[in-house]
């Protein structure tokens, strides 16, 4: 990639090959593309009309607990995954974005974890089928406390397949982190430290939060803002979303909710002692570079990616 | 075959009468039936090829398919339902079925009526794969695989002689990750692709996909095929030379000058010998398609094959060109000019090889063509398509189909009825038998309204209609 490439959306064209992997993310702003600003309202757009919601089937509290700790961890098994196979976050945030719309229509009973890990691993793959390059066989993915045999795992898939209706092109927020930073970035300087914080943010969110409530278009711009400055009160924020002509369409209210949010999630983390594994890999990101991996943002897609070569040792 | 109809055969299976196989191809087959409830309508089935061994459902699949679900146009096929075999978890896609694709009618011109296509049914055919091609791409949607063989022609019946845009087994959304063309074993035939593909671009925008259908137009103009280069065979995508060397003699050498990105191209850059040394004549597009330079068709056609992607036409401003404001004007029957006294061509149909079940097991019994107006007997095996004489596949007495009739609990899954249909078949599909409530639906049915309203308005959006309609056309 031309080291002086200025910042468009990537995103209108297709990318065969990882080389803009190896080089640093170096964010210069430059005038976005109307054809980029035409392309981030449609892909708005397109959000509303995959409209599901979710919807509580069940609200006997102890079945509550037990569904949001096995989604913890299915989200913390997906995560390590990706990081063992170095698929992007996008990915993984795609995947977890299945199993919530899965969990919306059917209901896993209590007590079966070995279904919602199995769930994880179908959703994980299905993703990385949508979004990677190279994607490992089924037999590849080591759930924690179960062995699935390949084809158990297949009819799985078929079965999220069919429950999402074949609907598997989610957009995540990743899509509009540039496209949002490039826009209020004229009063923040935009670099990486803010945009790796950003990128934490959203996969902080994913692990606590059903992504059905809030569609991604939101939590994207809630991210970069609360990347950029976490006092906003309503009307500041109000007032440096105004300028980015592609939010029109998504409520003002919504947004604000999702900042705090977003900003009561990272209080009650730093407010907990202990480091989870998002934590050092928020880490990882800041220093550039360690344990010998090439750990760098990428400017398509903000993300990092181990080489693949690096799998088999890992495995 | 379609009197084998058992009584305990799979639900989805049994509202069909095969009639047998019409293509066989990397992806898998395809099998022509009959809806029994209206035996006028004709579905062609494609089944997947079983991907390998621990790899799940095949990535293609899933994006063909998803793709399918999101778009819904005229010139686009139509996906009627998908269908899941759970015993051996292989997919099944059921599309209308189309008689006609314009691999089969260039070569019926060339090969058997020794004679071009008229003006009409070339325009009426180039403007709706440009209509069709308009839409995907204003849903972002690139196709990455146009070649004739992919353009179908609907045959007798309400929608004679409408184009439809097929496959999309390589089709994505713009900003997915782009695996390598030749990926899964796929391979893209190499005289429909652009040259920025061709010179290693590693971004590359819809413009591709104008490429092809210049090429396309060309080749309805002349009935051969524009830049039949000799593909070199090997992984992954090699540098193809000679498909360079067979556009640059009609086009002239490309020049930094009129394509500034060119100089970054890879192989550009790499191979100064034979791709920038050369120095090619004079260019002669207007010879190799016989048409006048001053003349619209001309023009149009030159824009499509412009070299910088940049520059190239998009559909939408080819749809705009006056080439298709001028006599004949295209019409929505593509096969059957509107001016009475004018000679129309009768295509033959399909060959069915009437001997393969929906598994590809082959029966013994006899052959039978189905038949129809001039049938070219024999000799039809082209591409894509699988003639009835060479069925080099073994011979089960008992195969596929009773084996079939043992798979009760394939659970159809009713794009009509979406959410519903795909909870029915849960049972079914329940691996390792999970015990699972049936969750609550999101009203799919206000669902698909809106979302076919929202496509709908696309649609709307900038698509002309037919040029200058005229009623006589409809």
């Amino acid at each position: 990639m031309d080291p002086d490439a200025t910042f468009t959306l990537p995103s209108l064209l297709c990318e065969e090959d990882d080389s803009s992997l190896d080089h640093q993310v170096k964010i210069k702003v430059s005038q976005p593309r109307s054809d980029d600003d035409q392309y981030i309202r449609s892909l708005i757009e397109r959000e509303t009309q995959s409209n599901d919601s979710s919807c509580v089937i069940c609200d006997d509290e102890s079945t509550k607990n037990w569904f949001k700790c096995a989604r913890l961890d299915a989200v913390n098994w997906i995560f390590s995954t990706r990081e063992i196979w170095g698929f992007h976050f996008r990915t993984a945030y795609l995947s977890l974005t299945y199993f919530d719309r899965f969990n919306s229509r059917r209901v896993i009973d209590d007590g079966k974890e070995w279904a919602i890990e199995l769930l994880g691993i179908a959703c994980l793959s299905l993703a990385a089928k949508m979004e990677e390059q190279i994607v490992p066989s089924l037999s590849h993915f080591k759930a924690q406390g179960y062995i699935f045999e390949s084809s158990v795992i297949q009819r799985m898939e078929l079965m999220v397949l069919t429950t999402l209706e074949w609907k598997m092109c989610g957009i995540t927020p990743f899509a509009y982190l540039h496209h949002f930073f490039s826009k209020i970035s004229d009063e923040c300087d935009c670099n990486e430290v803010l945009v790796s914080k950003a990128i934490g943010f959203v996969l902080d969110f994913s692990k606590e939060v059903n992504l059905m409530d809030h569609r991604p278009s939101v939590v994207a711009i809630a991210a970069v803002l609360l990347a950029c400055d976490d006092q906003l009160t309503r009307n500041t924020l109000e007032c440096k979303i105004g300028v980015v002509s592609s939010l029109y369409s998504l409520e003002k209210e919504c947004i604000y909710n999702c900042y705090i949010l977003l900003k009561e999630l990272e209080t009650k983390k730093n407010n907990t002692p202990d480091l989870n594994s998002f934590d050092l890999l928020r880490n990882n990101w800041s220093k550039s570079s360690n344990i010998g991996i090439k750990r760098k943002l990428t400017y398509n897609g903000f993300e990092q990616k181990c080489p693949v070569q690096k799998i088999s040792r890992r495995l | 075959m379609s009197n084998r109809s058992g009584s305990n055969r799979p639900e989805w299976l049994q509202q069909y009468d095969l009639i047998g196989k019409i293509g066989e191809g990397t992806y898998g087959l395809v099998f022509l039936a009959k809806i029994k409830s209206n035996r006028s309508k004709s579905i062609a089935i494609k089944k997947f090829k079983q991907s390998k061994d621990g790899d799940g459902v095949s990535p293609t699949a899933i994006r063909e398919i998803m793709l399918l679900r999101e778009i819904s146009h005229e010139n686009v096929v139509k996906l009627v339902n998908v269908h899941i075999n759970h015993i051996d978890m292989s997919l099944y896609l059921a599309f209308d079925y189309a008689e006609h694709d314009l691999y089969e009618i260039i070569r019926h011109h060339r090969d058997k009526v020794n004679q071009a296509i008229n003006q009409y049914t070339v325009k009426s055919i180039l403007w709706q794969l440009l209509n069709g091609l308009n839409y995907l791409h204003s849903n972002w949607i690139m196709h990455r695989d146009l070649k004739p063989s992919n353009i179908l022609v609907m045959g007798d019946g309400e929608e004679q002689g409408v184009v439809k845009i097929a496959d999309f087994g390589l089709a994505r959304i713009y900003q997915a990750p782009l695996k390598p063309l030749s990926d899964n074993g796929v391979v893209v035939t190499i005289w429909y692709r652009a040259p920025e593909l061709l010179l290693g671009a590693k971004h590359y925008t819809s413009a591709v996909d104008m490429w092809a259908v210049g090429c396309i137009f060309a080749e309805l103009l002349t009935l051969k095929p524009l830049f039949q280069g000799q593909e070199v065979k090997a992984t992954p995508n090699p540098f193809q030379l000679d498909q360079l060397d067979k556009i640059f003699k009609v086009l002239g050498h490309p020049t930094v000058d009129k394509w500034p990105t060119l100089a970054h191209l890879p192989h550009w850059q790499s191979d100064q010998q034979h791709i920038q040394g050369h120095k090619y004549d004079s260019p002669g597009l207007y010879s190799v398609v016989h048409l006048p330079p001053k003349n619209s068709a001309y023009d149009l056609l030159s824009k499509m094959l412009e070299y910088d992607p940049r520059k190239r036409l998009t559909a939408a401003q080819a749809l705009d060109h006056e080439y298709f404001r001028m006599e004949p004007l295209p019409g929505r029957n593509a096969l059957v000019p509107p001016q009475p006294g004018e000679k129309i061509v009768n295509y033959p149909t399909r060959p069915v090889d009437t001997n393969t079940d929906f598994e590809g097991t082959t029966s013994l019994q006899p052959a039978q063509q189905q038949a129809s107006g001039n049938q070219m007997s024999g000799g039809m095996a082209g591409a894509h398509i699988m003639g009835t004489r060479n069925v080099p596949r073994p011979v089960h007495m008992v195969g596929g189909m009773q084996r079939m009739q043992q798979q009760q609990n394939m659970a159809a899954y009713n794009l009509a009825s979406q959410a519903a249909a795909g909870m029915s078949g849960g049972a079914a599909m329940n691996p390792g038998n999970i015990p699972m409530q049936r969750g609550v639906a999101a009203q799919p049915h206000q669902q698909q309204q809106q979302q076919q309203q929202q496509l709908r308005r696309k649609d709307g959006m900038g698509m002309p209609g037919y040029p200058q309609q005229k009623s006589r056309r409809f």
